[in-house]
């Protein structure tokens, strides 16, 4: 928290209370092949959300959040960001992925400025943000160690700083954490939020654990098997910051009981 | 700390010892034996062959060398260069590569015969026979290094709008930095042989001559003499190319190497 006061100040304020969506997602379909992935997807995003996509492993929840990257084209519908029609990557995107994907040649610091080089944006300037991004992950210790010498957490960290050096308004997040072993995954829950609480970004946040799910998101969307559609939308109401003694409580379990149901309701059809 | 320099230094004293032994062996054997110096000489003889007449030896030792650094040096560039058009040219990666690969299969030295008849007893037969054998392993390594690239990498770096040219420089460089070292390694000892056997088939100077001449002559001491300093050399150029390695892939820790064979 004390680092939240040094980051570059107007981009990162709180933007709560705001406009419309910034991701529109309408009638999107993908197939591959002969194989449909993705059928009849609609769904927004609101401005400064944190949005949980829930659903099991390999039902195209990957293929979605690679298209909202821009990475992968739709077969049909469309994805706009911000009003303007996705057809590529864009700068206003960070992705993190669900391996860390670091430069094993570059230092932790040098990693996190490598979309500063390959965008060409002004290096100096965003070295301090990148060491403050690093000071609020707490990995800035670590800045000039090498990859090869973090755990697993302290890898995804760095990615994390990664996708928001440059100070993108959307984060997309691809099963940050299952490569994680479930106490640092719980670690990194609660440090996702407090990172998120202080950026304030939009945050798409694809993962296939429902108590992931409910503890970070403000909304979860429940994606059902293959093809891919929306199933059921389930608002979290539950305060922030919400500590890890929440999954425990009677109200999480509910919300929980009811995702769980929608899941087993679409395995049923 | 200490801990770690100790196993090095076990790691060096160990062969050393072995060496020493088994030298021990060979001179006292040849000694009680009573074997004749024209069929193996003990070791004591082959190092004042070594000593007494290293200006001849180093006469022929340096065309030699520098027939095979130059040869290993033009296939290092154009094995990369080679393996940069596989990576990217879709008409080379399917018509070439296959047809590079499958020419492996003749055995380059029985081509030496051939290269004397094209380019004369000279060194220009040697250079290009010791680059033919090594530029393979090299070409392979490099291609092997720049395809490798984890499809996250890409993906990662295409989410930040990287250009080709930034994802070759920043990304496929560095990653196919190990491999490179790799090719070289293998490369170089095979540089060595394409000029050694060159000189074996016609050349009127060399290391590889010199073996052949003292071999004519019986003079099975400065054979075993020149043997020996040609692979002293071989591996010190092994070595620095390994030292200069473990510099440039400085994140890579020492046990985990990679990259594929290659025979000459």
């Amino acid at each position: 928290m004390r680092s939240a006061a040094a980051l570059p100040a107007p981009h990162l304020a709180p933007r709560r209370g705001n406009s419309g969506p910034i991701v529109r997602i309408a009638a999107l379909q993908k197939t591959f092949g002969d194989i449909e992935a993705i059928r009849h997807l609609s769904f927004e995003v609101a401005d400064g959300e944190f949005l949980g996509v829930l659903g099991p492993s390999g039902c195209g929840k990957s293929t979605l959040l690679m298209m909202i990257a821009g990475l992968i084209g739709p077969s049909a519908g469309e994805i706009r960001i911000k009003d303007a029609r996705v057809t590529g990557p864009r700068r206003e995107v960070g992705v993190v992925f669900q391996s860390p994907v670091l430069l094993p040649w570059r230092t932790v610091l040098q990693n996190v400025l490598f979309p500063i080089e390959l965008l060409k944006l002004p290096r100096p300037q965003y070295r301090r943000r990148a060491m403050d991004l690093l000071r609020m992950a707490k990995i800035d210790d670590f800045a000039a160690v090498l990859p090869r010498q973090l755990s697993g957490g302290m890898r995804q960290r760095v990615a994390i700083c990664r996708a928001l050096v440059h100070d993108p308004s959307i984060l997309l997040m691809d099963e940050p954490f299952s490569a994680l072993d479930a106490i640092t995954r719980d670690e990194m829950a609660v440090e996702l939020q407090r990172i998120w609480q202080v950026n304030r970004k939009t945050v798409i946040f694809v993962t296939h654990s429902i108590r992931e799910a409910a503890f970070l998101s403000d909304r979860v969307v429940v994606m059902g098997r293959r093809p891919a559609t929306v199933i059921d939308e389930l608002a979290i109401d539950l305060p922030r910051p919400r500590a890890i003694a929440v999954t425990e409580d009677e109200t999480f379990n509910r919300l929980v009981r009811h995702l769980r149901k929608a899941i087993e309701a679409s395995h049923a059809q | 700390m200490r801990n770690r320099i100790g196993k090095r230094a076990a790691s060096i004293a160990w062969p050393i010892l072995v060496t020493v032994l088994l030298l021990l062996a060979w001179e006292i054997s040849v000694r009680m034996l009573g074997i004749r110096s024209i069929i193996l000489p003990p070791p004591s003889a082959v190092f004042e062959a070594m000593a007494e007449r290293h200006d001849l030896l180093l006469a022929h030792l340096w065309p030699s060398l520098y027939l095979t650094m130059l040869g290993f040096g033009l296939s290092v560039v154009g094995g990369i260069i080679v393996a940069v058009l596989i990576t990217y040219s879709a008409i080379i990666r399917k018509g070439f590569y296959p047809v590079i690969v499958v020419s492996q299969v003749i055995p380059k030295i029985s081509i030496a015969p051939l290269f004397i008849v094209w380019f004369g007893t000279g060194t220009m037969s040697s250079l290009l026979l010791a680059f033919l054998i090594a530029f393979f392993p090299m070409t392979i390594n490099a291609a092997m290094g720049f395809e490798s690239v984890d499809e996250d990498i890409h993906r990662m770096a295409r989410t930040f709008m990287g250009s080709s040219w930034q994802i070759f420089w920043k990304i496929r460089m560095p990653n196919a930095l190990p491999y490179i070292f790799a090719g070289m390694k293998i490369s170089i000892t095979l540089a060595i042989i394409g000029v050694i056997v060159s000189e074996f088939v016609a050349s009127q100077e060399g290391i590889g001559y010199l073996i052949k001449l003292a071999g004519g002559l019986l003079d099975t001491p400065l054979m075993l003499a020149a043997i020996a300093w040609l692979s002293i050399s071989g591996l010190a150029l092994y070595a620095i190319i390994a030292g200069v390695e473990s510099w440039a892939v400085y994140w890579q820790p020492p046990s985990e190497a990679v990259g594929a064979g290659g025979g000459g």
